[in-house]
């Protein structure tokens, strides 16, 4: 039997592109495309993209407006702030900046809650209500109260925001670490693990961390947002990331009497921090919905 | 979760109690606006937000805004020149020694609600209050130093200080703390009434305060003076963010506010006007750490660079001082020659202006050279700017970073670090602020006050020591004839101008903005305790 | 039952009193009160003879044992930085005004958010499903002082339909209290939504239906009921972001509330009143939680065996 000879299906055939945008619409391509313009890839490469050195400026140039309005430059994009530096290559280094807060604060916040979580949900009883009244405390301490004091303690420094909003975010992981401890530690394989002679803490590695990491890396994704956000209104206060390293929050913070008559110099870093938060928990929802749909309560 | 979970009456329950405790929450202590006559006889002050106390002997001089409507002092000072005139106390005359001034009093001023006559025991007793242990105003040291206050009789008061006070007018006037209170109140009411409301005999009267949101006060029909203030009503509100304050003036919320240079020119582009402080204020300078040149000092240190006189003198050089007015100070202040002294003050040199460029005018070129001279090429040193915001004052950190940019074009590598006031003025009281160099902003007082405070070596800020001054200081202190008052402090001033102590930059104005269609003119000096004084003076628009 | 509720309120104290101390700690870390409290001229004289009065020369657990005896009593000092009023007293002025702008945030966040949440949950997969999810994501990525200042700024300045700040009237709470409730109606939303799916999901609403109720009354009343307990559970964290989020909007707003009492408070670094500050706020959080676990113990049996 002759096989007819089928032609080659050229690449720019409409119906299989519309069927691959159509399939794609599943996935969460705009707010990836977002994130990646605007936090990744800027936070990466700054010193290739940024088109001035953001911490130096000339006050002969401050407070000019963005290249499209009146008196802007397409030397200066973004405009300039009140000290005369390129808003664009600080929006852009300011990236750099969040995601490293956001990240290290994810990790050390995590890492601690996720650690006392684990053991709290693990061994149970006293360990377990200490554990649990540490988070009841610590909920009950006003953030904003425990910021002031700490900065006013320590001064305001990089270390000190992070140190600050691990403090914070770890009773998530707490609390979600163990929730989930609980429910795993009741399985087969981990009684069987113990039977077998397995250490305690054997156990909790090999076990159960790897089951009940998917969730928390959903947590994490979910947090860099509120984080970003948490750093902008101590910022705001005045005791978050200090000048002059540019951050968003400390951005939009400095520009904010501005507002009226140099509306760029906080617009767009809080267009920045808004659209980037968004796109986080968009990320996150379909990440949540992808890899465990019973996460509903994350 | 089941539906059938909880009865429908459990759960009406539950909401009920939500929406009852949120409309209490919501009725509660609704606080209603002030009720105001019509606009043309009320007027609204947006201030940065001050203490809100009327113990007057714990609140230091900026914060005394709150009292200058209502609580009258012995002396005035002139809403143009800045000069100590008569007030509560017609005339006054000091002991050929210094030490014992004579005060004789106004007669026929009444207090207000009644309280009665004002006499010397009302002086003795509002002074007494200096003497308690929480006075903690900022010439409550000086008040302190009173060994008798001696009752001549109603009218005439002595007071007999330990030590020659030659700036006895100042403290006494409206640019000092001693605030004159009732005695027969006190005597009825004590402490409470003062709290509740203390009675004074301004052309204002206090009305009522409300705790977080605003003063306010009334127009008194007679006064001794005959001031009568446009304005019936008067209310000075506290709004910390500038923005808040600019809106409210906008909006007509507000009829005059303190507004940052920033946000004065939108003020400006809508109409709004400005009115300046007849006299400069406060000035703005760059301060050195680790300058104690006392033989034998321990906290002295050596290799502190700018103990070399040419690195001093390179730092100023670095500064372009004409672009920093125009770009954050919006081209509106006068340039400080040497640190404290205005024209007005003791002992102002006028050589001081003309050789000011010679000397400490923006030479990068100079500068380069200096440091090289004294064994730092480009990109060897090393400092720190500290900076920090106190309310209402927002131009450290701006003026740290726009140093730090004119330093590393003279090859100095220097790096901000923003700490709390508190911190850094512990750094200069204990002397450990050898690393580094911060701007601030401080209000104008007698020559002599500043010297006692900062450059005396038993000073308590140690801006700048050494033996000259220590030995001069010490003989103005003992000083009583005018000129040669004169000549010790001029010679002080032209030893720190030869010094290159620190990098002196600007006199700043007051300036409130205030809206054309309410307040059509204001004269007030700046020089008074709370910067913004004679609200008397407030002319309403037509 | 009352074992359960004795347990909780025990452990309640001792989180308040850990609490206490930490906070007394951590505010005499942050240095000495008189550095920002004595004006530039103070010398070494004025600061010793302040100390002694305010009883700062003292060794700090001296410190903190003549602390907690007054305390006990109900006498948390005096305020250093305003003069004449008892720590307790200033924030105890200021806390209603806190707590009405508080409430009324809250009553603008429910009033917005369950609504919209059931309603996107019935129609799920709908354009206001999305339109739902687009307003919760708003809500959660902006800065609450941002949105404050643009809120004040379009429509206190430009539009003049409300005032700028302080307090009066309830024109005066509008803007301060969208802002401060605008973070809690994205959370609030999407918890309603996802709990009325679930319910929606359940066998019961099946039954009504083939029982032939009419769907708007499956909807309002049947499963209402149930999703409606979600807002309440949520109630104590609501509580403490509508605090803390008080101080950034009380600061946009010149709304005298603790919140802006708090932070003059630690400027001042006056210990007093921060204490006593957190004592309340830390109070009303484990007292708002306390009555949610009874609450959710009261409704839900399963959980007073735990």
């Amino acid at each position: 039997m002759a096989t007819a000879v089928s032609q080659p299906v050229p690449w720019y055939n409409p119906p299989k592109i519309a069927r691959a945008v159509f399939q794609a619409r599943r996935y969460p391509v705009v707010p990836v495309a977002i994130l990646l313009f605007l936090l990744v890839i800027p936070a990466v490469f700054a010193p290739l993209v940024a088109p001035h050195d953001p911490l130096k400026g000339s006050l002969s140039k401050r407070l000019l407006p963005p290249v499209w309005a009146q008196g802007g430059s397409i030397e200066y994009p973004l405009g300039t702030d009140k000290m005369g530096r390129d808003l664009l290559s600080r929006m852009i280094y300011g990236a750099r900046v969040s995601l490293l807060v956001s990240f290290i604060t994810v990790f050390v916040g995590g890492s601690i809650g996720t650690a006392l979580g684990l053991m709290s949900g693990y061994f149970g009883g006293k360990l377990d209500t200490l554990i649990m009244r540490l988070v009841d405390i610590e909920l009950a301490i006003p953030t904003i109260l425990l910021a002031l004091v700490l900065v006013a303690a320590v001064g305001p420094s990089f270390g000190t925001v992070i140190l600050l909003i691990s403090l914070v975010i770890w009773t998530r992981y707490a609390r979600q670490a163990r929730a989930e401890t609980l429910t795993v530690k009741e399985q087969d394989f981990v009684a069987r693990a113990r039977v077998a002679g397995a250490s305690h803490t054997r156990i909790m590695l090999r076990y159960i961390f790897p089951n009940i990491v998917n969730t928390l890396v959903v947590l994490a994704t979910l947090q860099v947002g509120t984080i970003i956000l948490l750093e902008s209104t101590l910022s705001f206060l005045g005791v978050g990331i200090p000048r002059p390293t540019p951050a968003w929050g400390v951005m939009v913070a400095d520009g904010r009497e501005l507002i009226v008559t140099a509306w760029w110099v906080s617009m767009f870093p809080g267009l920045g921090i808004m659209l980037t938060v968004l796109s986080l928990n968009l990320f996150g929802d379909w990440l949540r919905d992808h890899l465990d749909p019973k996460l509903k309560h994350v | 979760m089941q539906c059938d979970l909880m009865p429908m009456p459990r759960l009406v329950l539950l909401w009920f109690g939500l929406v009852v405790t949120v409309g209490f929450l919501l009725s509660a202590t609704s606080a209603p606006a002030l009720a105001g006559d019509a606009p043309a006889q009320r007027v609204v002050f947006g201030s940065a937000g001050f203490t809100e106390s009327n113990r007057f002997w714990t609140i230091a001089r900026p914060e005394h805004l709150q009292y200058d409507p209502f609580l009258e002092t012995l002396l005035e000072v002139d809403a143009k020149t800045g000069e100590f005139t008569p007030r509560l106390a017609e005339k006054w005359q000091a002991s050929p020694d210094l030490k014992e001034w004579t005060f004789w009093l106004r007669k026929g001023v009444q207090f207000h609600n009644g309280f009665g006559e004002f006499t010397a025991n009302d002086v003795v007793h509002s002074h007494s209050f200096m003497l308690r242990q929480d006075a903690t105003s900022g010439t409550a040291p000086l008040w302190r130093m009173a060994e008798e206050v001696k009752v001549v009789d109603d009218y005439q008061i002595v007071f007999r200080m330990k030590n020659p006070m030659a700036i006895m007018p100042y403290i006494a006037s409206r640019a000092g703390e001693l605030r004159i209170i009732s005695k027969a109140q006190w005597d009825k009411e004590g402490l409470e009434g003062l709290d509740k409301r203390p009675a004074g005999t301004g052309s204002y009267r206090y009305l009522e305060r409300k705790p977080g949101l605003s003063i306010a006060y009334e127009r008194v029909e007679t006064h001794w003076g005959g001031e009568r203030p446009d304005f019936k009503q008067l209310e000075i509100r506290l709004v910390p963010e500038e923005t808040t304050r600019l809106a409210m003036l906008l909006g007509g919320e507000a009829h005059i506010v303190d507004l940052p240079r920033e946000l004065q020119k939108e003020a400006l582009n809508r109409g709004m006007k400005i009115f300046s402080s007849s006299q400069p204020v406060d000035w703005m300078t760059v301060y050195l750490g680790g300058q104690y040149y006392t033989p034998g000092d321990p906290k002295f240190q050596a290799n502190v660079p700018w103990t070399n006189k040419k690195v001093r003198q390179a730092l100023n050089m670095a500064v372009n001082r004409k672009e920093l007015l125009e770009t954050i100070f919006a081209g509106k202040a006068t340039p400080v020659y040497v640190t404290g002294w205005l024209p007005i003050s003791e002992g102002w040199n006028p050589e001081w202006v003309t050789r000011f460029d010679q000397l400490y005018g923006y030479n990068p070129t100079k500068a380069k050279e200096l440091l090289k001279e004294a064994g730092h090429p480009p990109g060897k040193l090393q400092l720190k700017i500290l900076g920090f915001t106190n309310p209402g004052e927002s131009e450290g950190p701006q003026v740290a970073e726009a140093l730090a940019i004119y330093f590393k074009e003279v090859g100095i590598n220097a790096a901000i670090e923003i700490l709390d006031w508190a911190n850094v003025r512990d750094m200069f009281r204990s002397k450990s602020i050898q690393c580094c160099i911060w701007p601030n902003i401080i209000s104008w007082r007698p020559v002599e006050d500043w010297i006692r405070v900062s450059y005396y070596s038993k000073s308590t800020n140690h801006h700048f020591e050494d033996e000259f001054i220590d030995k001069h200081y010490l003989a103005l202190a003992q000083t009583v004839d005018p000129e040669e008052r004169q000549r010790l402090t001029r010679t002080i001033g032209d030893h720190l101008f030869e010094e290159f102590p620190d990098i002196p930059l600007f006199w700043f104005f007051n300036e409130v903005v205030a809206n054309p269609k309410t307040v059509a003119d204001w004269s007030y000096p700046g020089l008074g305790a709370g910067r913004s004084t004679h609200f008397h003076l407030l002319k309403g628009a037509k | 039952m009352q074992r359960y509720i004795l347990r909780r309120f025990l452990h309640s104290l001792l989180a308040i009193w850990v609490l206490s101390m930490i906070v007394f700690s951590l505010s005499r870390v942050t240095g000495n009160p008189l550095d920002v409290l004595l004006p530039l001229e103070a010398g070494p004289e004025e600061y010793e003879r302040v100390a002694k009065h305010w009883g700062l020369d003292k060794p700090i657990y001296t410190q903190y044992l003549i602390f907690m005896g007054k305390a006990l009593r109900g006498d948390f000092g005096t305020s250093w930085k305003w003069q004449g009023h008892t720590a307790m007293g200033l924030v105890l002025d200021r806390l209603p005004a806190t707590l009405q702008l508080a409430g009324l945030a809250l009553l603008i966040s429910v009033v917005i958010s369950v609504p919209i949440g059931v309603m996107a949950a019935v129609m799920k997969d709908t354009p206001l499903d999305s339109f739902s999810k687009l307003i919760a994501l708003l809500g959660q990525s902006l800065p609450s002082f941002w949105l404050g200042i643009v809120l004040m700024w379009v429509f206190a300045v430009q539009l003049g339909w409300l005032p700028t700040s302080g307090r009066g009237g309830l024109s005066y709470m509008i803007l301060p209290g969208i802002a401060l409730g605008w973070f809690q109606v994205a959370a609030l939303m999407r918890l309603t939504r996802s709990s009325m799916l679930e319910v929606l999901d359940t066998e019961f609403v099946k039954l009504t239906r083939i029982k032939g109720l009419p769907e708007w009354k499956i909807i309002w009343k049947h499963c209402l009921r149930n999703a409606a307990i979600v807002p309440l559970t949520y109630f104590g964290i609501t509580a403490s972001g509508l605090l803390t989020g008080s101080v950034v909007t009380e600061s946009v707003f010149a709304w005298p509330g603790t919140g802006l009492l708090v932070v003059d408070a630690v400027r001042a670094r006056d210990f007093q009143v921060v204490q006593a500050v957190v004592i309340v706020f830390a109070g009303v959080f484990i007292f708002t939680n306390l009555v949610v676990d009874i609450l959710y113990a009261y409704l839900d049996p399963r959980i007073r065996y735990q």
